[in-house]
């Protein structure tokens, strides 16, 4: 996968991995090198040295992009085994008898393992694609299944109110409401499928900015307030300021599929709890309710979408199950976090997830 | 007899706009449509609206260019009505000069909260005149003195820095109306700014820390996410 060096960040990072590509290059070779020479002292034959050298040349080319390095480590190790290793020690001398063949396995090698490394690095990326599209499809076809629901609830009920005369004003004033509440569904469903299509567009990059976590929490929470069942939410964040990479809209998406998660399914719940705390290079966030918890069969499947397919509790009140949750787990993964659900010990369920800090930190202190 | 406001509605989809003229008009507005972009400049030269809500996508024009060219002649307000994917028309219209936004969906509420802050705005006048830099602005517990250039929450003095106090100061200034991350730069740094926007989030934190309860839950500015700040409306 080629993409055009659009901005400075996409620079960078080639240029990290340039750097990264050279580390690997040295530090296997001079490793090789010195276990070589400790070798060296202990026993007299020198059988091993290739050995190790071409043990060398297969780490260079199965952990660096592309052929470059592979092919450079064998050349190298090629003509320094020869120069350090093999009699006239510190000479070169390619007059040796089967030199010729030895570098060229050495070339072949390097070759060989490059390309198989890339393979597997092409592999990695279809399978990447794969599980994008089968979380897109999966998405899709519970919509269009799910979205006939609300629709019929909603255009049901004004075209009664149309059409019935004698209604009293309380049955109408209860069918409108229900379609509001309908509607007030659909534009939340609406939102979850343009957050996807916000990640996995043509141009799967996400369009990060530097944030604070508080301003996201506070409109997630404004928004959330809205809602006629909304229960008191409690939110907190580190005193100290800290800017976050992140897309603002996709996580405020997370935090309110994440609430939503909990007054819809979180029976008994009065409470919500947002907090925020710095971790090792991340900033982990959780939504805590004190609702039923979590059925502890679910919760190896509750990120993976695949709840909504599984039959079982398909009331009304339970559609869409795990679909925001799945949109939630792409958000997360995409921004580099991870997401994860417990059930706490005094009651409740607690979703949680990560958000890594950008190591830029030093940017914002002017 | 009561004069009342005249606004403009400048909208393609004939629901949204029936719903729009319906709100307005139960609420003491009179109201006047449009759907194109150029029936809605030729209307402006001959109703005089007070103000335009005006949809971004409209058949024959993009909504941006029409309000650069009612900006090239007249102050009069515009309210920007967009969906919520287009964060950079949003912004973009803003800084162009419209006045503030509402993201579809909107409720009734939120419609009539913004069209009530543009038209005060108007009538205050000018909100760079003279007159807006001394006596007091209140919001709820929040006192800002112009004179004393203090900020003061229940009473006591806040002590923002003098870059935390100018923010303040002009949000207060348009407090209602949604202010962009370029404007606020830009009245504030100058147009020779180039750092981004990180040290004006930065000193936003800071203010939140001393002047809100909970920085997480604030009372008085507000952030949307993507475009600005918005400080909540002062009491009259």
């Amino acid at each position: 996968m080629f993409r055009k060096n659009r901005n400075g960040t996409q620079h960078k990072l080639y240029f990290r991995f340039y750097l990264q590509g050279w580390l690997i290059f040295i530090l296997t070779l001079g490793l090789a090198s010195i276990v070589c020479a400790l070798l060296q002292h202990i026993t007299s034959s020198d059988v091993h040295v290739p050995m190790i050298f071409v043990l060398a040349v297969l780490i260079v080319s199965l952990s660096t992009d592309g052929y470059f390095y592979g092919l450079l480590a064998a050349v190298v190790s090629v003509i320094g085994v020869n120069y350090a290793f093999t009699y006239p020690y510190m000479k070169l001398d390619f007059s040796v008898y089967g030199y010729p063949l030895t570098f060229m396995t050495m070339l072949a090698v390097g070759f060989a393992c490059s390309t198989l490394a890339s393979h597997l690095r092409v592999q990695e990326q279809l399978r990447v694609e794969t599980e994008r599209e089968r979380i897109r499809a999966n998405l899709l076809r519970s919509i269009s299944h799910d979205l006939r629901t609300p629709l019929t609830s909603i255009g049901g009920s004004i075209s009664t109110v149309l059409e019935e005369s004698s209604l009293s004003d309380e049955a109408k004033r209860e069918l409108l409401t229900g379609a509001k509440l309908d509607a007030e569904w659909l534009s939340r469903m609406v939102e979850n499928i343009l957050s996807i299509t916000r990640i996995s567009g043509e141009a799967s990059e996400l369009v990060k900015s530097e944030e604070l976590l508080e301003e996201v929490f506070s409109e997630a929470v404004q928004r959330y307030r809205k809602r006629p069942d909304a229960v008191p939410v409690s939110v907190s964040v580190p005193q100290e300021v800290k800017l976050l990479p992140m897309d603002p809209i996709l996580i405020e998406q997370v935090l309110s599929n994440l609430m939503d998660n909990a007054v819809t399914h979180g029976t008994g719940l009065t409470k919500i709890w947002i907090e925020a705390k710095s971790a090792d290079g991340e900033v982990i966030v959780s939504v805590r309710d004190d609702g039923c918890g979590i059925e502890e069969s679910l919760l190896p499947h509750l990120f993976d979408g695949s709840l909504q397919f599984s039959g079982k509790n398909r009331s009304d009140g339970s559609r869409f199950m795990g679909i925001g949750l799945s949109v939630c787990r792409t958000i997360v993964e995409a921004h580099g976090g991870r997401i994860w659900a417990v059930n706490l010990p005094e009651g409740g369920a607690e979703f949680c997830f990560t958000l890594p800090e950008g190591g830029r930190n030093d940017d914002c202190a002017r | 007899m009561i004069v009342r406001d005249k606004i403009l509605v400048v909208e393609d989809e004939l629901t949204i706009s029936n719903l729009i003229r319906t709100i307005l008009t139960a609420n003491g507005y009179e109201v006047i449509t449009a759907v194109k972009g150029s029936e809605a400049l030729s209307m402006i030269s001959s109703h005089c609206p007070e103000l335009i809500v005006l949809d971004l996508g409209l058949p024959d024009m993009d909504g941006v260019e029409l309000i650069r060219s009612v900006r090239s002649w007249t102050n009069l307000p515009i309210i920007v009505v967009s969906a919520r994917s287009y964060d950079r028309d949003k912004v973009q219209a803003l800084d162009l000069g419209a006045d503030d936004y509402l993201t579809k969906p909107f409720s009734s509420a939120e419609l009539l909260a913004r069209v009530r802050v543009a038209i005060r705005h108007t009538r205050m006048g000018a909100p760079d005149s003279a007159h807006v830099h001394s006596g007091k602005f209140t919001a709820g517990n929040l006192t800002i003195d112009y004179d004393k250039h203090q900020v003061l929450v229940d009473g006591k003095n806040c002590h923002l820095t003098q870059n935390e106090y100018k923010i303040v100061a002009l949000l207060a200034r348009y407090a209602g109306r949604v202010l962009t991350y370029d404007f606020l730069l830009q009245e504030l740094w100058g147009p020779q700014n180039q750092g981004g926007n990180q040290i004006l989030r930065v000193n936003m934190a800071n203010i939140r820390r001393k002047i809100e309860k909970n920085p997480a839950e604030p009372q008085y500015i507000f952030t949307e996410v993507g475009v600005g700040y918005r400080m909540v409306e002062g009491d009259s």
